[in-house]
């Protein structure tokens, strides 16, 4: 993965793909090109069309009625393509991970693209609810190699 | 308004911009700009937690997970479905859950996203099955409760088994006379 | 006094002559009638009382009494009424009249039943909703003996864009640039008129209303609403505190209602600023959005400040709120509020002095007063039309009875209109915050002891942003019996049909815009299928308008 990603270190485009969420998530990344956080810093522009993206910023649980047209849409994307799950709906599946109407999360969707034989390169997952303009930000840092993980997974036991 | 207040009314707008100037803040390079209330990540303690499941129960989303195997139960957390709603740490009796300003939680592996905290299953003193009680969970009821030891440290079955051998002790005669 | 009690006895009069049974309970008139009564009743509630209809709702009451069950809400708005129609339906024969030839407005709720829980309604042409055109027939979410993580095995197929020669045919969606959420319009032009409008939607159904009946608790289904919209989530989670609180007769302390009725206002605040960025990206203008949006940031961190997030707050429980306004914080929102209202007003000012701004909002998007009245539609849509209507002043709430203001209505109906009701609408929401910080009382703001009984009806509606919101809630073991959500677009997607007739294309996406469309809240519920294939939407039924 990492060849992959020097192909777009430079600046990375990319396209808002909403699979059924509430919105609060879609507010923040709007609000991340606005003047107090201003993501054009680092070259990310929001463009209209998945043909021209290279990263897809998925939010909301994918519900089986927008299944199909995010399939197509993630089709449509040139190769190589990044998803980033955005909020605790696309990285988890969120507080609906078990409705009848939805399908719970980027690792789902992941596997039916897998049967489909549709490749993707590589996941990001960003936690919060909404996230933080900040936390977006960030992320685009760490793809770019600005900043250090810091997330590390903690196991305790107990007598 | 005059025709020539018409054309310069909305030029007024470059004043606005020049009188602001810049507001942006170079998050990651400065200090984001955030309040001391914002709610973050949780940090469950270790040296705390008793392993009751109260923080099970009132999750929405189902972030927080007691996962059972036979001789373990394990209290698991997962920051990929969590709301960060605090409610955890409302409900916690022995407020071993403590909240941060931390947002920073951007990864490409997911299992990064869990903390695990295991602890042992205790036995019964009786008959020798497992419960679901942990050894800390005992310790607490003792200390909050006015129970005896022996009492604790027994499986509900038991528990049900020793306090009806009790009460029929007390009773003389066969069953249906009065004492 | 006497005047209250000569209005509720004229509904108890109507009962009588219909046939039916009447209850009063506070502010509720409880009205059951037989099924064959239940037009008569709707049409002379609409008519002659002059009620507004809200919504109706489908009830699976069989563990209960055995029947399934439709309730109607109204509102008089002129005496601070809910007035509750009921009919009760056999379980072996569930058909019951539609009312839609009386009221219009019951078009789309009268089908969300019908998809979820399967009651057939007679002298309609019906059409399938709210599920997608695959779920299997037979199979109805909302009834109590099916599960609620029961998912069918189906793969979606999406839209085939139908070609005819008569006229053209312009998808826009269901991932456009314009728009935020996916939603799917299709305008038939002719040249650069457009002429009918199809409309699928319903793509973010995520089964709210099954959930917040099985897997959660009373206190976490606040959490759940609060998350049915992004951008006005507060009020849904506030809605459904007051409704819960209502059937349930708590004491909720004093000081906890105004703190809501403060968040409350905030987020009309917010979420008015966010529409008039919106609106000027929208017409071209750039520079209004880029400043609209960086005087918004203040807003959100007020907000983070009084409740611990900048967007779903999660303070609301059942009993009151979880966190306080001390004296600092009053000082700092009070210093914000005084810096946001001199920008704002100097930079409306110039804003909606560019010429383009004025010329391409004025005149379109046109919707006639008695149209208006007709659908039923909510907030500033129908105030712009010249209708009198706002909950926080006819159905007091909160604390709202302790402030004055003033409801700005215009009469022209364009998209102008409605961008005015807006404006005025974000100065009159920061006075009321000053009066109420002014006047809070001191108390506790949480009621920590309290017992909800089962089998009790709350309704309460709550003005959002967009309009009014209605939350109806049965209680039963635990987490709610019955809930269910009707969202201000509701409303107001079926007026677009209205609005979009005869316009230049070029000012679609404005007028659809200019409703400020909420498609997460609308969407808890979909799309026809004739047979050859075709999608058709229906916006009002096959109804001539």
């Amino acid at each position: 993965m990492e060849k992959k990603l020097e192909r777009i270190k430079r600046s990375i485009w990319v396209f808002h793909l909403n699979t059924g969420s509430c919105n609060a998530c879609d507010i923040e990344i709007l609000d991340a090109l606005t003047p107090y956080h201003d993501a054009e810093r680092f070259g990310v522009k929001l463009v209209g069309s998945p043909r021209h993206a290279d990263v897809l910023l998925l939010t909301g649980p994918i519900t089986l009625e927008s299944l199909p047209k995010v399939i197509n849409a993630i089709e449509a994307t040139p190769r190589p393509r990044f998803i980033i799950a955005l909020g605790s709906c696309g990285s988890g599946g969120g507080i609906w991970h078990d409705t009848y109407s939805t399908i719970g999360g980027v690792n789902s969707l992941v596997k039916i693209l897998k049967e489909r034989g549709i490749e993707v390169d590589g996941v990001y997952y960003v936690p919060g609810c909404p996230i933080r303009p900040e936390a977006l930000l960030y992320a685009v840092a760490l793809i770019r190699g600005l900043v250090e993980k810091k997330a590390k997974s903690m196991v305790a036991t107990v007598e | 308004m005059s025709f020539v207040k018409k054309i310069i009314k909305p030029v007024e707008v470059l004043v606005v911009a020049s009188k602001t100037g810049r507001v942006t803040i170079k998050y990651p390079f400065e200090e984001p700009w955030i309040s001391p209330e914002f709610r973050g990540k949780i940090e469950i303690d270790p040296a705390k937690c008793i392993g009751c499941g109260a923080c099970v129960n009132a999750c929405p989303p189902n972030a927080l997970e007691m996962i059972e195997s036979e001789d373990k139960k394990t209290l698991r957390y997962f920051v990929g479905r969590c709301i960060f709603c605090w409610r955890c740490i409302d409900v916690c009796p022995v407020g071993a859950i403590k909240g941060t300003r931390n947002f920073e939680l951007a990864t490409n592996d997911p299992l990064d996203l869990y903390d695990y905290i295991v602890h042992t299953r205790v036995k019964c003193r009786e008959c020798n099955r497992v419960t679901g009680e942990t050894t800390r969970m005992l310790k607490y009821v003792l200390e909050k409760a006015p129970v005896t030891e022996n009492y604790n440290n027994k499986c509900p079955d038991c528990r049900k088994k020793t306090f009806i051998n009790a009460l029929s002790m007390r009773r003389t005669g066969p069953v249906g006379e009065k004492t | 006094m006497g005047g209250e009690k000569l209005i509720l006895d004229k509904y108890i009069e109507l009962s009588r002559d219909i046939g039916g049974r009447a209850s009063i309970e506070g502010d509720t008139v409880h009205i059951i009638v037989p099924r064959e009564k239940l037009v008569e009743a709707a049409s002379k509630l609409f008519n002659e009382y002059q009620c507004d209809f809200r919504v109706c709702v489908g009830t699976d009451e069989r563990p209960l009494n055995g029947y399934f069950s439709i309730t109607h809400i109204f509102t008089d708005n002129r005496n601070g009424l809910y007035v509750l129609l009921k009919t009760y339906i056999e379980p072996q024969d569930p058909k019951v009249p539609s009312i839609i030839n009386a009221v219009p407005g019951a078009d789309w709720c009268e089908m969300e039943a019908r998809d979820l829980l399967g009651i057939e309604f007679t002298g309609r042409t019906p059409y399938r909703l709210v599920l997608p055109p695959e779920w299997p027939e037979g199979l109805h979410p909302l009834r109590k003996d099916v599960p609620y993580n029961y998912r069918p095995q189906i793969r979606g197929v999406s839209e085939k864009i139908p070609t005819t020669t008569e006229t053209g045919v312009i998808p826009i969606g269901p991932y456009h640039p314009a728009l935020h959420e996916p939603e799917y319009f299709e305008l038939y032009v002719e040249g650069e008129k457009v002429v009918d409008v199809k409309y699928r939607g319903f793509h973010v159904h995520r089964g709210i209303e099954k959930l917040g009946e099985t897997r959660m608790t009373y206190q976490q289904v606040n959490f759940l609403a609060e998350r049915i919209c992004g951008i006005c989530g507060f009020e849904h989670s506030s809605c459904y505190a007051l409704a819960v609180e209502k059937a349930a007769k708590l004491d909720v302390p004093e000081r906890a209602q105004f703190i809501r009725s403060i968040v409350l206002e905030v987020e009309r605040i917010h979420s008015h600023l966010l529409w008039l960025g919106v609106a000027f990206h929208v017409l071209g203008y750039d520079t209004g959005f880029m400043h609209v949006w960086r005087i918004r940031e203040r807003v959100m961190y007020l907000a983070e400040l009084l409740t611990g997030s900048r967007k779903t707050y999660g303070i609301n429980l059942i009993g009151g709120v979880r966190k306080d306004i001390n004296e600092e914080k009053k000082q700092k929102t009070l210093e914000v509020l005084r810096e946001l209202e001199k920008e704002y007003k100097g930079l409306i000012e110039v804003a909606l002095s560019v010429p383009q701004v004025r010329k391409r909002a004025s005149g379109t998007g046109v919707l006639p007063r008695e149209d208006a009245l007709k659908l039923s539609v909510e907030g500033p849509t129908a105030r712009a039309s010249g209708i009198d209507k706002d909950a926080r002043r006819d159905l007091p709430y909160a604390a709202y009875k302790y402030a004055s203001f003033r409801v700005p209505v215009y009469t022209e109906g364009d998209n102008l209109a409605r961008l005015l009701v807006r404006v005025d609408e974000v100065i009159e929401s920061m006075a009321i915050i000053e009066q109420l910080l002014d006047k809070i009382p001191k108390g506790p703001i949480l009621l920590e002891k309290y017992e909800i009984p089962e089998g009790r009806v709350g309704v309460q509606v709550v003005e959002a942003p967009r309009g009014g919101d209605v939350h109806f809630v049965i209680t039963g073991h635990g987490k709610p019996y019955r809930w269910r959500v009707r969202a201000p677009t509701y409303s107001n997607i079926p007026a677009l049909r209205v609005m979009l007739r005869d316009q230049p294309l070029a000012d679609a996406p404005l007028t659809i815009a200019s409703i400020d469309p909420c498609f997460s809240c609308t969407d808890r519920v979909l799309i026809v299928r004739e047979n050859g294939g075709r999608e058709w939407l229906r916006l009002t039924g096959g109804l001539k308008i």
